[in-house]
This record gives C-alpha cells, structure tokens and sequence, in this order.
C-alpha cells in the first residue's frame, strides 16, 4: 500500500511501473508483441522520441517550451543531404553543419524569448511557422535522399544485435541525466523554473540560460532528424510535425510539471516509451487513427489528472 | 471640493476609452486596405467585397475565439482542430435528415460542448489551459477523423452559394456576431472575462464567479471555431478532417496583431477584429504580388515576433534612464 | 451602558497552514457602531484573521457567527451577504476596467439582464462623492496612481452598503489628505451604526479613530479591551510582549573601515540624485514612508534595474553595476522584502534554496560536488538553527524561518555588501533578535550592511547612520548621535524634527 502511495508521488516510477505492466499484458495477449524483434522496434522509434523530448524537458522544466521541434527536425532532414559535401567520405562534415543550423535555430528561439521577450510558446510556434515556409522557398516540396555513410549506419546498424539509434538515445540521457542532476545549470534550470524572479536576485542570470536551454533543444531536434533521416532514408517537408507534440506528451507523460520546476528526464524516458506502446497497441488492436488520436489525448489528459494535480497555479 | 466627474453617458465614454493605443492598428489597416482596393480595384464592386469578407471571415471568428481565451490568461491550442470538428459535422449532416438546420444546430452545441468541458476542466481542476487544450486538440482531431476519414460528406450548393456566393452574408454575419459580442460584454458575466484575466483572486473576492465566467468563455471559443469550420465546409462544399490546422497559428497571429495580451485581461474586441482584418489583407496582397502560399508563414513568422517584440522593446527603451 | 449585539463574531478559532499554526483560537466580536482597532505584528496573524472573517478562508476549528448565529460554510459570497465588506492590503480591481466597473464588480445593477450603465453611473458618483475620488468615472483603473486606487477600493467597499467594513492597512498609500478624507468618513459610518474594524501599523490613527483594541500576538489574543487610557507605549508592549527596548541587542560601536560605496547623483527606477557613501564595518539604515523609492535604490546598487550616476563607486566598481552576477562577484548580496516571490523558490527544498547562489563553486571534475554541498548546508542550518529535515519544501516553514534561509544563501558567498530590504518584516520575534545579531556580527566583521526597514524602531537602535528617503530622494543623513524615532519619521514626513512628536 505505501509503495503503490509513493509510486504515485513519484511520477517517473509510476510511467516506468506503467510501461512495464503494459509490456507484460501486452505480451501474454497478443501474438508477435513480446518477441525480441517487436520490442526492439519499439525501443527504436521511442529512442527518436526521446532524443526530441530531452532538450523539451530541459526548456519545460525552466518553465518554457519550445513548439518548433518539428520543424527543426524537418530542417535538419532536408538540408543535411543538400550540405553534406561529397568530398568527405564520412559524412561527418555535413552532421556538424546540420547540427550546427539546427542549434542555431534554438539560438534564434532563445534570442527572442530573453532578450526580444517574446514568449517561448509564441516564439517558437513563429519559427516553427517561419522555418516552414522558408523550406518550401528554399528546399523545394520534393523528397532528398540521403547517401551520407554516417547518417544511414546511425540509422541503420545493429552493432550487438542494438540499434545506434537506441544507444545514441542512451547517450543522450545519461548527458541529459548529468546536467540535470549533477550539474550547477541543472538545478538553476529547474530554480528559474519554479521562480525566475527569486532565482535572478540569487545571481542566476534567466537570459544566458533562456540561450543555453534553447539552444540546446536546437540542438536535441536536430541530432533526432538526423536518427529519423537514417531510419528513413528520406527526408520531406512534414517529417518532423509528428515529433512536436509527441515530445511533449512524453514530458507530460513522466511527470514533469508542463509549468516548469518540476520533474526530470529520467520520467520522460518511460515516457516516451510508454507513448510509442501505446500507439503500437491501438495499432495493433487496429484501430483508426481516430481512434489512436482520442485515446492519446485522453492518455495525456489523465496523466495529467493523476500526476499534475499539485502542479496547480 | 470639487465634484466627482460624471461622463453624461458613462457606457459611451468607457467604450471611447478602448479606442486608446489603437489609433496605430487602424491607420495600419486602414493603409493596408487602401493599397489592397489599389491593386485590386475589384474589391470595391460588390463581388469583390463579398469575397474579400469570405476570405476574412473564419480568421476573424478563429481570432475571436482565440482573444477569448487569452483574455483569460489562458490560450487555446485547439482552435484548429475546432474548427475541422465544424466543418466536418456541416459536411456529415446537412446532406442526411437532419438537414441545413438540423447541420447548423449540432455544429453550434458540439462548439458549445466542447468548449465547456474544456473550460470546465481547466477552471474547476485548475489545470493550465494550454495543456488541456493540447490534450483536447488530439481528442477533437480523433472525433473529426472518425467522423469523416477523408474529406467528403456534402454541403447543400444553395447553402453554401447563400455563405460564399456573390452576396455580402458573410459580412452581414461578421457585423450580427460583434453585435452579439457587444451585448455580452455588457452583462456582468461578460464583463468578469476582463475582471477575472486581469486580476483573478481580486475577482473571486469581489463576487465575480470566476469558473463560470472561464467556462462560458471556454463554451463561447469553441462555439465561434466550429461556426468558423462551417463556413469553411460551406466555401469548400465538402468536409476534410483537418482543414482546420492552420487556424490555430493565424488566430494567435490575429490576436497578437489586435494587441490581446499574453498575460490576460488586456486586450479589446475591436483590436481583435482589426488584427484579423490586417491579417486578412496581408495575406490577400502576398497572393496578389505572386508569392508561393507558403511564402504566408514566412510572414506569418516574423509578424508575429514582430507584433510581441517591438512593443516590448521600445517600452524598455523608453524606461530606460 | 447597554451592551450592543456583535454583527460578526470569530470564536476560538483556529487555522493553520502547512502543519504551522497561525491563529490558536481567537475570540473578536465587532458590534455596530463602533471602530474596533486589530493590532498586532506582522506575521502575528491579522490576515489570516481577516480572511477568515471575509469568507475567503475557512477555520479548521472554530466559528464565524453573524448576528449571533454561527454559519457552517462561510464563503465569500455568504459574507457579502451578510453585509460584510473588505477593503484588503493587496488591492482586486482589473486595471483595465473603468473607475465605474470596478466600484459596482460583482453587484452590478442590470437591465433586461445587461450591465445598466445608467443605474451604475447614477449610484458610483455618489459613493465617489463620498470619499472624494474626482477622477472621471469612465477613466480605466490602470491609470491612477497607488493611492487613488485604493481610494477606488474603499469605494467599492462602500458601495456594497456594508454593515460590517474591514480596512486592512488602507491608509498605507495614501497622502495625508486622502488619509483625512478617509478618517472623516471612518467616522461617519461609526455614527450611521456600521461596525468598523481597522487594522493599522499606525498607532496616532489608531488612538484617533478606535474606540476597542484586540491585540493579536503569535496567533494568540493578548488584548481586547477599550482603547481608552491606553497609551501608545502601553499598545507596544501588548504587541511585543516586553517592551521595545528588551528586543533589541545592546548597541555596539564598530568602528568604520575602507570606504565601499561612494555615489553621487545617483538614480535608479524611483530613487532620484542620490547621494550616499558608506564604509566597511557600517550599519547605515534607509527610512522614510513606504515606496519613498528606497527599494529602486537597492535594486540599483544590486544591478538588479538600470541605474545611472554622475559617480558611482560601488566596491570596486567605477559605474553602477549592470547585471546581478557581477554585483555579487563584486560582493553584493541582496535580501529582498518579498520572500515568497523575491528571495525564496518556495517548492524546492531548503538545501536547494541555500545552495542556489554558490552552486558553482561546488564543482568537481564538472560536477556538482554532493559532499560537499551537504556540509555546507549542514552548516549553515546549524549556524542559523534552522532546525529539521533541510529537503523538505522551504515553504513548510515559518516566516521566520524562511528568512533565514533567504539570508543564510549568501553566506557561503561572504559578501562584503549585504543589502537588506526590510529583513524582519513578518518574522517573529524570537528570529528578530536573531537576525539582529547577525547584522551586529556582520559589521564586526568588516562588513557593511545597509538595511532598509519600514520598522523605525529597528533603524534606530541599530543603525550608524540613517538616510531618510522622500519622494526619490535623501532629504535627510542621520548622524548616530541625532538618529530618534521622532527625527526619521519628522524628515520622512516633511516636518521638522520638533513639530513631528507622532
């Protein structure tokens, strides 16, 4: 009883306890759904979700968001075939650039937020907008394919039987774990978050981290393209619009406050996860996208019944 | 002693007050306006003007809607997905028994619904608005798609000639639905959108029925995208289960343009209207100069961080010592 | 004389937040007809008391009676009902509302289910007239100043025909002739039979106004008796439970050191051509009225605002400093007046709190050094007796206790300023004495200490020296040897330090 009492009160335990129980029931139920191969898969695809969601939770837990997530995994999609020179065998050039442009956008977003002081939520859905259109203009509407060796062994290669994608995904959160937990920035994240006023007047300066913070998101969306530009082996105006609010729901699904100042990444992480088994359930069961679309808001919606209930302002 | 100060018509004088800080928007608009009949004369014949106001028309009820929940304090990421719900229960029904009326009746108490419901959970379990309407934007979309899985159903011609044809309706509407808006801002409960978005604890104390106020706000937003999707139906003659998407950006766009606050209980109707207008107008002009259509987002963009970022700056400049 | 029957009644009740007791059990009655003084410290619980007899907070034990009737759920609404008005500290107009909107908010006269704007104009202006508001009606709140619109508020109170008016601090803005208007009508709905409570820092208003006394100490009534024959000494030592002279530390000389501050000219937000220099080893107090543009000077000197100076030395520095971190490298730190949104991040644990400004300077390898983050915030609790478990919410504490905590953060970074913005403002009293110390201990050290207090008494048995702020500027430097009650508030006020005896 006191455990079942303190999984609610720990939300990253209550999604983790989530995604196994679904696991275990999905598996003894349905035929295909807990071989190695299936699981696999879904870890996969969760790993992309993730990526994006890690520099979300980062700008949520100190009280922001960022809307342009999609659009910077698009970017990064389709300009890193067009960037990435021939000239190197790698194509460890043209990821640089990519994940450069992709950052810089972030940049972009946190100049507006802290020093034009444009609200991130406005700001980025702007850019988002903005980048958009500009693809269009500049890229053109059709498909590029991808020959960069890096990109498609990223996307491809099972070294130990794992995919890089999952083990990037591993990388990624142990980083995002450390700067969370262990790291200064960290903790005046989440102070800005729950007070930007008080934690400013403790000498914590909210502009520099508004820059670092979305510069990092940048940063996050732009190394998930280049994992979805792999898997893919295309890249297309609208890649990226599944993953923006995808990522946010798996912020939203681990518990952290969507108001900032509270939660971590080791939530979104189950989060993701649990978001990516749940559409492969309903897929399962085939149910129509309508369906799939009710049921994941209803999810989003009843975790945030359950787990954001102090959350209120 | 002197004497308090009576405006001989205090309703009058209140309404004349709103007018302040948007003479700039309406020589904006009116600018824009002016170069717009200039390079297509056609809109002051009265094809040209019907369509013009068809075009204007869902932006200004989708920039309404929008208003209303930052009015609030709150803002909705559900206004696109409201707006396909419309135009998709438009294209289901009015073909079947239910008919043109019967289509128009479940459109509004679909609108209504929802927006209460919404409203309801974001005023009663005080959860923040933006999250409950991005929850509710998947929910919306899921509903519309089952309803129509494809765009289709039927719109009756005679219908949609009556809301897009070569006669001004649309215009007649838009003027009939400020009208109403006027009427409800002067009821208490209308009036407690401003009270509650400005200062809400101050609200609560002083008797004004803050969660009724926010649900009806919340009914009234949803019932002004899903008319704004009927109409959308009536242009297209068909339904399609996300044609809505775009609103969501082009009413925060309209909002922000008509001077509609982040923060809640700032911002007036009239603003709102002009900002849609202004909206309207740009991108009119954009497709008449020959930029590609999504040459619109492009500007879409930078209006947008424009409208927010240049008030912000040169207040700052101007506190500067 | 008979004895009236009270209109509104609180008995024994209780109420608590965050497992701390705030009221424990309190007994008021106000009757008709009468000004009921409600005395007491900050912190002492006269809100909370406030909100409990409003509606806006139920007791957890104990009953609000009205008319002699104990009521069940007492809500805001029952209160208006009753005929209960409060006019609150913090104001509830919506400033984009007319001066009209706002006074009839929440009993707004309809026609046909609209707002009649002609009912509403007629009966505003005349609860205008009364309290002598002549701005025009239509104009929007927004756009009075602080003290108007609290005159709106009181207004509002009026025109809602209460028989039970709450005035919560309401002459705190208000310049002397709108504090008169106002003590003048106080007095003329004393005489229509409207029962008055009136909660004031000010004890001439009170002796001027009130005719009954409730004194509330620490949750507890220490006092409810006529004011008659009580002297303003006599109210102190119900307030205080000693007398005024026991709270504070024996005064300690220090002797001055390097010069740290020198300004001239000086202008920040409110704060207008200051002049002010001050030394290491001092304690230099900042006095005057309320929002006199003392906390801009603060917030200036911390970088915290833009500031601009003809000179500026600020330790070290050459110009007024831009930013909050280099204010701090340069040995500033600040302890805001508003701890719940200024100092403290209330969610997050007390060893969070503590660790907030010196988070990098426990690094190791790039990561935060646990071990040694630990033995600091073990030892600033102990330092600062703030006792318990120090990851619990920093909000489940006292006032007293949180203010340690705002003030303790600095320490590890042993600054050489310490600005101190009202630092015993809702604090108890045994922490008063405490924080005192620590101010006396800081000086000792070589550090100096500027404190900001709208608490004369504070600024007087503690202070080298005193600069008196009015309307932006110093009108007055208070060497030691001249420093009284009676020459800050004399110089806040405008007056010589002879004609002003209050």
């Amino acid at each position: 009883m006191n455990a079942l009492k303190s999984a609610f009160r720990n939300p990253p335990l209550l999604t983790l306890i989530l995604v196994i129980l679904v696991w275990i029931v999905a598996s003894l139920t349905l035929r295909g759904f807990g071989a190695f191969g299936h699981l696999r898969y879904l870890l996969e695809l969760s790993a992309v979700i993730g990526i994006v969601a890690a520099g979300q939770t980062l700008v949520i837990l100190m009280g922001g968001i960022d809307l342009s997530v999609g659009a910077v995994i698009t970017v990064t999609a389709i300009l890193l075939p067009l960037i990435s020179p021939d000239i190197d065998p790698t194509g460890l050039v043209g990821i640089v650039l990519a994940l450069g442009i992709a950052s810089s956008i972030g940049f972009l977003n946190g100049v507006g937020a802290a020093y034009l002081r444009v609200p991130p939520i406005i700001m980025t859905l702007a850019m988002a907008t903005f980048l958009q259109g500009m693809l269009v203009i500049v890229a053109g509407g059709s498909a590029v394919s991808v020959t960069n060796a890096t990109v498609i062994w990223l996307g491809q290669a099972r070294p130990f039987g794992i995919p890089a994608g999952v083990l990037l995904w591993v990388a990624v959160s142990i980083v995002v774990l450390l700067i969370i937990h262990r790291m200064p920035a960290g903790a005046r994240f989440l102070a800005l978050g729950a007070n930007p006023l008080a934690t400013e007047l403790s000498g914590v300066s909210v502009k520099r981290n508004t820059l670092l913070l979305f510069t990092l998101s940048g940063f996050f969306a732009g190394l998930a393209g280049i994992l979805i530009l792999g898997m893919n082996r295309q890249g297309y105006v609208g890649i990226g619009d599944p993953y923006l609010l995808t990522s946010i729901a798996a912020v939203v699904l681990g518990g952290t406050s969507i108001l900032g100042g509270r939660g971590t990444y080791a939530g979104t992480i189950p989060g993701a996860i649990l978001l990516v088994t749940t559409t492969a359930l309903i897929t399962v069961v085939n149910a129509s996208p309508g369906w799939r679309s009710i049921m994941f808001g209803s999810l989003i919606l009843a975790l945030l019944l359950i787990s954001g209930r102090e959350a209120r302002r | 002693m002197s004497a308090t100060t009576v405006p001989a018509n205090l309703y009058a004088a209140v309404q004349k007050r709103r007018n302040r800080g948007l003479t700039g928007l309406y020589l904006v608009v009116a600018a824009f306006l002016v170069v717009y009949a200039i390079l297509f004369p056609g809109l002051l014949s009265v094809g040209g003007f019907s369509k013009f106001t068809q075009n204007w028309f869902p932006l200004a009820l989708v920039t309404m809607a929008q208003a209303l929940m930052m009015l609030n304090g709150g803002i909705s990421l559900a206004i696109g997905p409201m707006v396909s719900l419309g135009a998709v229960i438009a294209a289901v029904t009015m073909g079947g028994p239910l008919g043109v009326l019967g289509g128009l009746i479940a459109v509004s108490v679909a609108g209504l619904f929802i927006g209460a419901v919404t409203g309801g959970i974001v005023a009663y379990l005080r959860l923040p608005a933006i999250i409950v309407t991005l929850a509710g934007s998947f929910i919306i979309t899921g509903i519309a798609l089952i309803l129509l899985p494809r765009p289709g159903g039927y719109i009756p011609d005679w219908f949609s000639d009556l809301l897009a044809g070569h006669t001004p309706v649309a215009f007649g509407l838009l003027v009939l639905l400020l009208i109403g808006w006027k009427l409800y801002l002067a009821t208490p409960l209308g009036l407690g959108i401003y009270a509650a978005g400005n200062n809400p604890v101050g609200a609560f104390r002083s008797g004004v029925p803050v969660e009724r106020v926010k649900v009806f706000a919340f009914a009234l937003s949803g019932l002004l995208a899903a008319l704004a999707g009927l109409f959308v139906a009536a242009q297209t003659g068909s339904g399609d289960p996300v044609i809505g998407t775009p609103f969501t950006l082009n009413s925060i766009a309209g909002a922000v343009l008509g001077g509609v606050a982040f923060l809640g209980g700032k911002g007036t109707m009239r603003g709102v209207i002009c900002g849609s207008l202004l909206l309207s107008v740009m991108i009119n002009v954009m497709f008449f100069l020959g930029f590609p259509p999504v040459a619109q987002y492009v500007a879409q963009g930078l209006i947008i961080v424009g409208a927010v970022a240049i008030p912000q700056l040169t207040s700052q400049w101007r506190a500067k010592p | 004389m008979t004895k009236t029957k009270p209109l509104l009644e609180a008995r024994q009740v209780f109420k608590g937040f965050f497992g701390n007791p705030v009221l424990k059990g309190v007994d008021i009655a106000l009757e008709p007809g009468r000004v009921h003084a409600l005395l007491g410290e900050n912190g002492a619980g006269k809100s909370t008391l406030i909100n409990l007899l409003s509606g806006a907070l139920q007791p957890d034990k104990g009953d609000i009676v009205v008319d002699g009737k104990p009521v069940s759920r007492f809500s805001p609404a029952a209160a208006r009902e009753a005929g209960i008005a409060v006019v609150q500290q913090e104001l509830s107009l919506a400033a984009e509302l007319s001066i009209a909107e706002n006074i009839g908010l929440g009993a707004l006269p309809r026609r046909f289910g609209l707002i009649d704007y002609k009912a509403l104009s007629a009966s505003v202006a005349e609860v205008c007239e009364r309290v002598g508001l002549t701005e025009p009606l239509d104009m929007p709140v927004g756009d009075l100043s602080l003290g108007r619109r609290q005159m709106v508020e009181i207004a509002k109170a009026l025109f809602r025909k209460p028989r039970v008016l709450i005035l919560d601090e309401p002459t705190s803005s208000l310049s002397a002739h709108e504090a008169g208007i106002l003590a003048g009508l106080i007095r003329k709905l004393r005489d229509e039979g409207i029962a008055l409570l009136y909660i004031s820092h000010r004890l001439n208003e009170v002796q001027a106004l009130c005719s009954h006394v409730t004194v509330l100490k620490d949750g507890v009534v220490t006092a409810d008796q006529p004011l008659a024959g009580v002297d303003d000494e006599g109210l102190v030592r119900l307030m205080v439970g000693r007398d005024a002279g026991d709270l504070f530390p024996a005064w300690q000389d220090h002797p001055a050191g390097a010069e740290l501050i020198h300004l001239k000219k000086f202008s920040a937000g409110t704060a207008l051509d200051v002049d002010f220099q001050a030394s290491a080893g001092e304690i230099i107090g900042i006095g005057g009225l309320v929002g006199q543009g003392q906390e801009d000077f603060l917030l200036g000197l911390y970088g915290a605002i833009p500031a601009s100076a003809e000179k500026a030395e600020i330790s070290g520095s050459h110009r007024p400093l831009k930013r909050v971190e280099a204010a701090n490298q340069a040995g500033l730190a600040y302890v805001p007046a508003d701890r719940k949104h200024e100092g403290l991040v209330l969610p997050h644990s007390i060893a969070s709190n503590l660790l907030l400004p010196s988070l990098g300077n426990l690094v190791k390898h790039g990561l935060r050094d646990r071990a040694a983050e630990r033995n600091l915030v073990a030892d600033l609790a102990k330092r600062l007796t703030i006792k318990g478990d120090v990851t619990r919410p920093v909000q489940a504490l006292s006032g007293g206790n949180q203010q340690k905590v705002a003030l303790a953060k600095w320490l590890p970074l042993d600054p050489s300023v310490l600005l101190l913005n009202d630092p015993t403002r809702g604090v108890d009293i045994e922490t008063k004495r405490e924080i005192y110390l620590m101010l006396q201990s800081f000086a000792r050290e070589g550090k100096l200490v500027i404190l900001l207090s709208s608490d004369t008494p504070e600024l007087v048995h503690l202070c080298d020296r005193v600069a008196v702020f009015r309307e932006g500027r110093v009108v007055a430097t208070l060497p030691r040897a001249d420093i009284s009650e009676e020459a800050i508030v004399g110089a806040a006020m405008g007056v010589s330090a002879k004609g002003a005896a209050a």
